[in-house]
C-alpha cells in the first residue's frame, strides 16, 4: 500500500538533521580527548583533561549544583506551567489575551536585561541573593517555554473527550488524570525538557544572584573565558551529556510519552 | 471552551492559573516594570541623586541611524533563522510523527533535544572549531573531495545563521511534532481513500491542522533570535554587530542602564507589533 | 609537640586570633586566585579566601554598590578608583601596616588616582600595557610601528578587541594624538574605519585570543602585556610589541570595600599579594608587571617584565591611562558602534 520512496527519503532527512544537531556535540566530546589546551588540530589523543577535571572540586561542585537547580526548575516550572496552560485552554475569561501576551516579554527581552532587573528588584524587596533567588529566577524564565509548548499540544485536544468522560460520571479530577493529562503528556515531557535546558544553560541570572563561591557551571564557564577555559569544560560536558543520554534511554524503556493514537 | 459561570469554575481557574502568574509577577513582571521605569530616567537613582525623568533614551533611537539599521538587520536575521528552522525542522517533525512508530520514535524525540542539555558557549565554540579556516569541516571535506576547499565560513553572517539555526531548531521540531502527532490517523486514511495525493494531504490537511504547533515553534525561535548577542559576537566576527550586541554594550561597557533598557523595550514593542500584525493574516490562512 | 602547638597558638593570636573567610572580587585567573598563593596565605595567617569574578569594570562597580558587606578585597583598575572613592565604595588603607609597601616607588604609591585627601585608597599592585602582539611565525622582522596592523600584507589576519575605549585610543596613537585627550576624534575614528576591513574578527577575551592565535587565524592582534606573557608561557609563538608611537599603560590596585567586615584579614591579604616572593612565582606562569620595584628586581634578568618593561627607554613611551568620564565613554561607544554597524 505504502510507497516506499517517500518514507525512505524522510528517514534520510531525519538522519541528516541528527548529524547536524550532533556535529558540535561530537566536536565537543572529541576536543575533551584532544591534548591541545587551545583546541588545536590535528587531533592528539589524551585523557589529561579528565584527570584534571577529576582533581578540580570547583568544577564538580558547580556541575552538581547546576544539575540540582535544573532538576528543581524542571519540576516546579512543569507543574505550574501545565496547570496554567490547562486553565488558559479550558476557560474563557476577560483578560485572557493579556495573560497570553505577557508570556512574551521574558522570551523577547534579552536575559541580560531580565537578569539585571531581577538583581535590583530582589535586593529592593529583600530576597537578596543565594540559591533560592536563583531558583525563583530560573523557574520564571522557564515558565513561558513550558506554557507555550504545552499549549501547542492542547490546541489539538478534543474537548468532547472530556465531556464524554464527564457524561459517563467521572469527576473533574478523574477526567484530568485519565483523559486530559495522558493526551497532553508529550507536550508536558517536551516542556519539561526545555525547562531543564533553559535552567541548565542560564548564566546571567545565576551570575548575578548566586552567592560568591556557590557558582554554577555556566557561570564558571562564562567567567573563565576571559582567561581561557581549558578542555576540562568539554570533559565535564561530555560526561553530563553521556549520563543524561543513558537516563533518557532508560526512561524510554519504562514509559511511552511520544503520544499514542 | 467554556465561559466562566459557576463559582466552582472560577475557583478552579484561579487555582490553576495563579501559581504560575504570581511566580512570573514576582520574578519577571515587577523587575521588568522597574526596568521600564528606569528607561524614562536620566540616571539611575542609586548612582545620581539628581536624577530626573526624560524621553531622551527613546528619542536617541530615532536620532542615530545606527540603532534602526541594526534593529532591521536583527529582524532580517530573525526571519532568516526562523525560515531555515521551519524548512529543516518541519519535515523532520513530519517524519518523526507520521512514519516512525514505537520505541524508535520516543528515542528520536529525546535525541532531538539532548544537544540542548549542554552549555551554549561550549556549543558555539565547538561550531567555531568546525567552521574556522582549516577546521573540522574543511579538513573533513578535503579528505573526501579531491580538490582544495576554502569555505571561509567563519566570521560571516552564514556562520551566525548556522549557529543560531542549530540552537533553536529543536523548538520547531518538537512543537510541530506535538501538533502533527495529535492528528487522527483515520482522517488521513479517509482522505487517501478518497484519492487525495500525498501533497494534497500535506497541504490541505496536515499543514493546517498542525499550524498552531508550527507557529508556537516559530515564535520561540524568532523572538529570542532578534535579541541574541552571543552567537553573533563569537561567530560573526566583524560582521557580528546586531541590535542585541548594542544593548549588551550599553549594560556591560558603559553602564548606561536607562538607554539599554529603552532599547530593549523598543525591541519588545517591535516584536509584539510584528506578532500582532501577523496573527490575523495567519488566522485567515488557516481557514 | 607541646611547644609547637603553643607557638602556633601564639602565632594565631598575634595574627588576629580568629581565622576569617575573606571574599575577593577580581577578574578570574588574575593572580589572587592562584591555588598555591591562596594555600600559602591560609598557612601563614589561617584565613581562607573565596573569590567572586567580574567581567568588566562597570560590573565590578555595580557589584560593590548592590552587595554591601559581601567583599573584603577588590581589584580596581586605577582609572576607575577615583569613581569608587567618590561613591564611597572603598575605604582608606593604613599603608604603614603593610610590610611590603615600602618597595613600591613613589611614582605609583603617590599616584593621584589612588589617593584622595592625603589618604591611600588603592595599593598599587600590577601594571602593564595595552599594545599589540604578533605571531612570530608570520613576520620576518618584528614591526616597530603600530601601523603594522594596517599593513596590506597581513590583511584579513588582524584582530582588535571589541572595546570602544581601546579602539579610540588605538586610533589616537595611530594619528599621533594624546590618548587621554583625543582632540580630533573624527580623525581617530576615520583611522579605525580604515583598519576594520583588515580585521579577521574582534576578540573579546584572552580565551578567544589564544584560540584564534593557536588556530593560525591571526598574524597580529592588540593585546595586554600580562596576557601576552601568559600566552607565551603556554607555548604560543607570541611576541609583544611596544611600537615607536607608544602604548597605553594601566595600573591595577587593590582596595578594601567600605562595607568589609574583615578589614584586618583583607590588609594581610593585600600585603601577601605585593610580596616579592609571591610575584616571582606568579611571573613564571605569566603575569603583568609588578608595581613593587623590589619584586621586579627579584625577577630573572631575561624576564619580559624586567628586561623590556624595566627598560627606561620603553618606559618613556608609555602613556598611562587617565580616568574617563561617563560622557566621553558613551561618546566613544556611539562612534564605535557606528563604525561596527557599517560593516
Amino acid at each position: 500500500m505504502r510507497r516506499p520512496l517517500l518514507p525512505l527519503l524522510g528517514r534520510a532527512w531525519l538522519a541528516l538533521i541528527l548529524v547536524f544537531l550532533y556535529a558540535p556535540i561530537l566536536v565537543m566530546a572529541a576536543m575533551s580527548f584532544n591534548a591541545s589546551p587551545f583546541y588545536q588540530l590535528p587531533f592528539e589523543f589524551s585523557t589529561r583533561w579528565y584527570a584534571d577535571m577529576a582533581m578540580n572540586p570547583q568544577i564538580i561542585e558547580a556541575s552538581l549544583r547546576s544539575v540540582g537547580i535544573a532538576l528543581a526548575t524542571m519540576v516546579i516550572a512543569t507543574a505550574l506551567g501545565t496547570a496554567a496552560s490547562i486553565a488558559l485552554f479550558r476557560y474563557d475569561f476577560p483578560g485572557k489575551r493579556v495573560l497570553q501576551v505577557l508570556l512574551f516579554p521574558p522570551i523577547a527581552i534579552p536575559w541580560l536585561i531580565t537578569g539585571t532587573a531581577m538583581l535590583i528588584f530582589f535586593f529592593a524587596i529583600g530576597i537578596g541573593r543565594g540559591t533560592p533567588a536563583v531558583l525563583i529566577g530560573h523557574v520564571a524564565l522557564a515558565l513561558p517555554y513550558v506554557i507555550v509548548t504545552v499549549s501547542a499540544r492542547l490546541s489539538s485536544f478534543d474537548v468532547t473527550l472530556e465531556e464524554a468522560a464527564r457524561a459517563l460520571g467521572a469527576d473533574a479530577w478523574t477526567v484530568l488524570r485519565r483523559v486530559t493529562l495522558p493526551w497532553i503528556a508529550p507536550g508536558i515531557v517536551a516542556g519539561a525538557l526545555f525547562a531543564f535546558a533553559v535552567s541548565f544553560d542560564q548564566f546571567v541570572v545565576s551570575y548575578f544572584l548566586a552567592e560568591p563561591g556557590d557558582s554554577t557551571l555556566p557561570v564558571l564557564i562564562y567567567t573563565a573565558i576571559r582567561k581561557g577555559f581549558t578542555p576540562e569544560i568539554n570533559a565535564i560536558s561530555t560526561i553530563i551529556i553521556t549520563v543524561s543520554m543513558g537516563i533518557m534511554f532508560l526512561a524510554t524503556r519504562k514509559s511511552s510519552f511520544g503520544g499514542s493514537r | 471552551m467554556a465561559e466562566i459561570t459557576a463559582p466552582e469554575d472560577r475557583r478552579r481557574l484561579v487555582t490553576l492559573l495563579s501559581p504560575a502568574y504570581l511566580w512570573l509577577t514576582l520574578a519577571v513582571f515587577l523587575p521588568l516594570s522597574a526596568m521600564l521605569f528606569f528607561s524614562f530616567l536620566t540616571d539611575l537613582p542609586q548612582d545620581a541623586p539628581d536624577w530626573g525623568f526624560t524621553l531622551e533614551n527613546y528619542l536617541s533611537f530615532g536620532e542615530s541611524e545606527v540603532y534602526a539599521t541594526l534593529l532591521w538587520k536583527s529582524l532580517k536575521l530573525g526571519v532568516t533563522v526562523t525560515f531555515f528552522c521551519i524548512l529543516i525542522g518541519y519535515p523532520c517533525a513530519l517524519v518523526l510523527a507520521r512514519t516512525i512508530k514505537g520505541r524508535a520514535r520516543e528515542t528520536l524525540f529525546l535525541l532531538v533535544i539532548l544537544p540542548f542539555w549542554s552549555n551554549s558557549l561550549v556549543r558555539i565554540f565547538s561550531w567555531a572549531i568546525v567552521l574556522r579556516g582549516n577546521g573540522v569541516l574543511e579538513r573533513g571535506l578535503e579528505a573526501v573531495l579531491p580538490w582544495d576547499i576554502r569555505l571561509n565560513l567563519m566570521f560571516t553572517t552564514h556562520a551566525v545563521v548556522i549557529g543560531l539555526v542549530h540552537s533553536y531548531l529543536p523548538y520547531v521540531i518538537l512543537t510541530s511534532y506535538l501538533a502533527l502527532q495529535a492528528i487522527d490517523d483515520d482522517i488521513v486514511d479517509a482522505a487517501r481513500s478518497m484519492g487525495a495525493s500525498t501533497l494534497t494531504i500535506l497541504r490541505r490537511l496536515l499543514l493546517p491542522l498542525s499550524l498552531p504547533g508550527l507557529l508556537a515553534g516559530a515564535v520561540l525561535v524568532f523572538v529570542p533570535v532578534v535579541g541574541s548577542f552571543m552567537e553573533p559576537r563569537i561567530l560573526g566576527g566583524r560582521h557580528g554587530t546586531y541590535y542585541g550586541t548594542v544593548i549588551e554594550d550599553q549594560f556591560v561597557a558603559v553602564y548606561n542602564w536607562p538607554l539599554g533598557a529603552a532599547l530593549s523595550f523598543v525591541l519588545l514593542a517591535v516584536v509584539l507589533l510584528i506578532l500582532g500584525l501577523s496573527t490575523p493574516i495567519l488566522r485567515r490562512a488557516r481557514t | 609537640m607541646k611547644t609547637l602547638l603553643l607557638t602556633s597558638a601564639v602565632a594565631l593570636a598575634a595574627s588576629g586570633a580568629v581565622a576569617d573567610e575573606i571574599r575577593v572580587l577580581n577578574w578570574q585567573g588574575y593572580g589572587t586566585d592562584l591555588d598555591w598563593a591562596v594555600d600559602a596565605f591560609a598557612e601563614a595567617t589561617g584565613h581562607t579566601v573565596v573569590h567572586e569574578y567580574f567581567n568588566s569594570e562597570q560590573e565590578m562597580l555595580t557589584k560593590l554598590r548592590t552587595n554591601p558587606g559581601a567583599y573584603d578585597v577588590v581589584m580596581i583598575n586605577a582609572a576607575f578608583t577615583p569613581q569608587a572613592i567618590s561613591e564611597e565604595l572603598i575605604s582608606p588603607i593604613d599603608t604603614a601596616t603593610l610590610e611590603n609597601f615600602a618597595g613600591i616607588p613613589a611614582s605609583f604609591a603617590e599616584d593621584p588616582k589612588l589617593n584622595a585627601d592625603g589618604q591611600t585608597y588603592g595599593v598599587p599592585w600590577t601594571w602593564g600595557l595595552t599594545s599589540f602582539a604578533i605571531n612570530t611565525e608570520a613576520w620576518d622582522d618584528t614591526p616597530t610601528s603600530i601601523l603594522a596592523l594596517w599593513d596590506e600584507a597581513h590583511a584579513g589576519r588582524v584582530s582588535i578587541r571589541d572595546d570602544a575605549v581601546e579602539a579610540m585610543q588605538l586610533g589616537a596613537l595611530a594619528t599621533g594624538q594624546d590618548i587621554n585627550d583625543i582632540r580630533d576624534l573624527d580623525a581617530a575614528a576615520a583611522k579605525i574605519a580604515e583598519l576594520l576591513p583588515n580585521l579577521r574578527t574582534f576578540w573579546s577575551s584572552e580565551n578567544d585570543w589564544n584560540q584564534f592565535m593557536a588556530a593560525g587565524e591571526l598574524d597580529a592582534a592588540t593585546y595586554w602585556s600580562g596576557s601576552a606573557s601568559r600566552s607565551a608561557a603556554l607555548g604560543l609563538p607570541v611576541q609583544f610589541v611596544i611600537p615607536e608611537e607608544g602604548a597605553v599603560g594601566w595600573l591595577d590596585g587593590l582596595s578594601i570595600p567600605a562595607t568589609s567586615e574583615h578589614k584586618d584579614a583583607a590588609l594581610q591579604f593585600i600585603d601577601h599579594m605585593i610580596d616579592p616572593d609571591f610575584y616571582v612565582k606568579w611571573d613564571a606562569e605569566g603575569a603583568p608587571a609588578s608595581a613593587n620595584a623590589e619584586a621586579a628586581d627579584a625577577l630573572p634578568d631575561d624576564a619580559f617584565n624586567k628586561a623590556v618593561l624595566g627598560d627606561p627607554e620603553v618606559a618613556a613611551r608609555v602613556h598611562f591611562q587617565a580616568p574617563i568620564d561617563d560622557e566621553t565613554r558613551e561618546k566613544y561607544l556611539e562612534v564605535w558602534q557606528g563604525l561596527k554597524a557599517s560593516q
